[in-house]
């Protein structure tokens, strides 16, 4: 089906403002949902978060008021998507739970990005970037069943395994490592912008997510592996965020991320499987629509371009979220090893690698794999879901 | 310590289902919360005999854990928190309402028509029940509570816990209709006199 949002009116600005009772939301049921139901909704409150904090950076770089205001309206809109959004997730409940959902969010939308993607280069992005959050989701997973008894198992549901990836202490680089070589706006694939902005969208409330929680744990081994995971987010969105070419305009960026917000408002209506949850898929859609086509003026008004020229001339194929077990083995057999180097990827630890290491690590076991030591002296065991076998590196399976 | 099962994959921990070293009284009480979610999913999974052990082992474990939290945890909570006797009159009002839905489930055949809707009304009441218990009583039990405190709080519940075996016993009870208010409130007695025996409060 195409669909082109620059052809499309959706809902008038002026009737897009909600009242509370509009914005009390039914919330999921946590026990019962469609795990991936839980993760197109962790998706889109990344992705209308990174909306509202674009146009606030936007806003502090604009002088004309009339702009501003302009923006302050959309701005608030925004906010109350993102409040329907986030607020599906149920009061009820834990961190623990929410953070293994926002881990399968990262392994299973980032699998299937870099599956479609068409830019190698971007695409080995991809590829690095997601064996370091499977990497998380095991080591999380592992967290749950010692503090909540419970199985990853029971919020993953048998769509995404649950064993080690390339091992977190080894995601620690220098900071100069995880800058990226940019796109070029004006000959890349308009799908490899989405793409970018995408997970670096997720990738950032993942970060903000982890910093703001990680310290409301009382265990002392939840709090630690928090802030280790934490700063692993920050090397994410250093990585992602460098993939965007930082020569496309203020406007250009404003059309991208609206564009965005209807591409995956579109995909995720096209595949939900909670109707109340579609029905507001579908509602964002009608409204993104609308902010799309205000984008476009400014940036007309602003760039003196055509919008037309920098997007799509019709929606991608939709973001699609579906196991990616096949995808993910294949990378563990060939990918587990690799760090970064500059801009791109070498198999051996160098020195400045090593030198990060050593002084990250201070000589003892980082909380990523004290967690395995506490969970092994709990339960004489670890917790994994390999449902396709055992793992494909022989040096990753369990002793 | 509890003896360890056989394990070939990772398989669903019961209560006591672990070597921690149980000397905190919340954290106990955090993995219990588990246990007895675990147990829901069980119930949820099986049909017939299975889900009727099943369900009769959840009904234990909720007897016994509530009971060690209102002898245990709720008069510290009450005692030692500012506020606390608000809190637990909140936690105490769901606690009984819990128990209305449990007894009316009680008086039905697991496979009855009726069964499954009442059950998942009993879990979210139970699960909303454990996560305010977590989030404004356990969090200030641990604030307030010295180290000593929290492990004999943990040794009290931990004695209440050895009352209800929660593993699959297939076959010892199936089909008995057990389950009837009697049994479960003379397990609560015995949870009582357990709790109070380990407390040394007898």
């Amino acid at each position: 089906m195409t669909f082109n949002p620059l052809e499309q009116r959706g809902v008038p600005l002026d009737r897009q403002l909600r009242s509370w009772r509009e914005l009390n939301v039914d919330p999921i049921d946590p026990d019962h949902c469609d795990p991936y139901t839980r993760c197109r909704i962790i998706t889109m409150n990344g992705i209308e978060v990174e909306a509202i904090l674009f146009s606030h950076q936007l806003a502090r770089n604009t002088v004309d008021p009339e702009v501003k205001r302009q923006l302050a309206r959309v701005r608030y809109l925004e906010a109350q998507q993102q409040k329907v959004v986030n607020w599906l997730l149920p009061g009820v409940s834990s961190v623990l739970e929410t953070t293994i959902a926002y881990e399968q969010v990262a392994v299973d939308l980032t699998a299937w990005v870099a599956r479609m993607e068409p830019d190698p280069y971007l695409k080995q992005a991809y590829q690095f970037g997601v064996l370091e959050d499977f990497d998380h989701l095991y080591r999380y997973a592992n967290l749950y069943e010692m503090i909540e008894h419970r199985k990853a198992e029971s919020i993953v549901d048998g769509l995404t395994e649950v064993m080690p990836g390339r091992p977190t202490r080894f995601h620690h680089r220098d900071p100069v490592d995880n800058v990226r070589d940019a796109y070029a706006k004006d000959e890349t694939s308009p799908l490899s912008k989405l793409h970018a902005l995408t997970i670096l969208s997720a990738e950032q409330q993942t970060m903000n997510f982890y910093m703001n929680t990680g310290p409301t744990y009382m265990e002392p081994i939840a709090r630690q592996l928090y802030q280790e995971i934490g700063l692993i987010e920050e090397e994410h969105v250093t990585h992602y965020e460098s993939l965007v070419d930082p020569g496309e305009t203020w406007w250009e960026q404003l059309v991208n991320h609206e564009y965005n917000e209807c591409y995956l408002y579109h995909s995720f209506m096209e595949q939900e499987s909670d109707p109340k949850v579609k029905a507001i898929w579908e509602l964002h859609l009608n409204m993104e629509l609308e902010h799309l086509h205000a984008a476009c003026d400014l940036m007309r008004r602003h760039d003196g371009r055509d919008p037309a020229s920098v997007l799509a001339p019709e929606l991608p194929d939709v973001v699609t979220f579906e196991p990616n077990k096949g995808y993910l083995r294949e990378l563990l057999d060939t990918q587990i090893d690799l760090t970064t180097l500059g801009a791109g990827y070498v198999r051996e630890a160098h020195e400045r690698f090593e030198r990060m290491q050593e002084r990250i690590h201070g000589g003892e076991a980082p909380p990523s794999d004290r967690v395995m030591t506490e969970h092994d002296a709990m339960f004489g065991r670890e917790y994994r879901v390999q449902s396709e076998g055992d793992h494909p590196d022989p040096a990753q399976r369990e002793k | 310590m509890s003896e360890m099962p056989e394990m070939s994959g990772p398989r669903t921990p019961h209560a006591g289902d672990d070597m921690a070293k149980d000397d905190d009284v919340v954290a106990l009480l955090m993995r219990q919360h588990g246990d007895i979610r675990n147990l829901f999913d069980e119930v949820e999974a099986t049909k017939g005999e299975e889900r009727g052990d099943a369900f009769r082992r959840l009904v234990r474990l909720l007897a016994v854990h509530e009971t060690a939290e209102e002898e245990v945890v709720h008069p510290f909570a009450r005692r030692a928190l500012p506020g606390g006797k608000q809190v637990v009159k909140e936690r105490l009002a769901e606690e009984k309402a819990a128990k209305e839905t449990l007894a009316a489930l009680d008086e039905l055949d697991t496979d009855d028509p009726k069964f499954m809707p009442q059950l998942l009304k009993l879990r979210r009441d139970v699960q909303a029940h454990a996560r305010a218990e977590e989030r404004y009583e356990f969090i200030h039990i641990r604030r307030s509570a010295d180290v000593a405190g929290l492990a004999v709080m943990a040794k009290a519940v931990k004695a209440a816990e050895t009352m209800a075996p929660t593993r699959p016993h297939p076959g010892v009870e199936s089909g008995a209709k057990n389950m009837a208010l009697g049994p479960v409130a003379a397990l609560m007695d015995r949870t009582k006199d357990a709790v109070r025996k380990a407390m040394g409060k007898d």
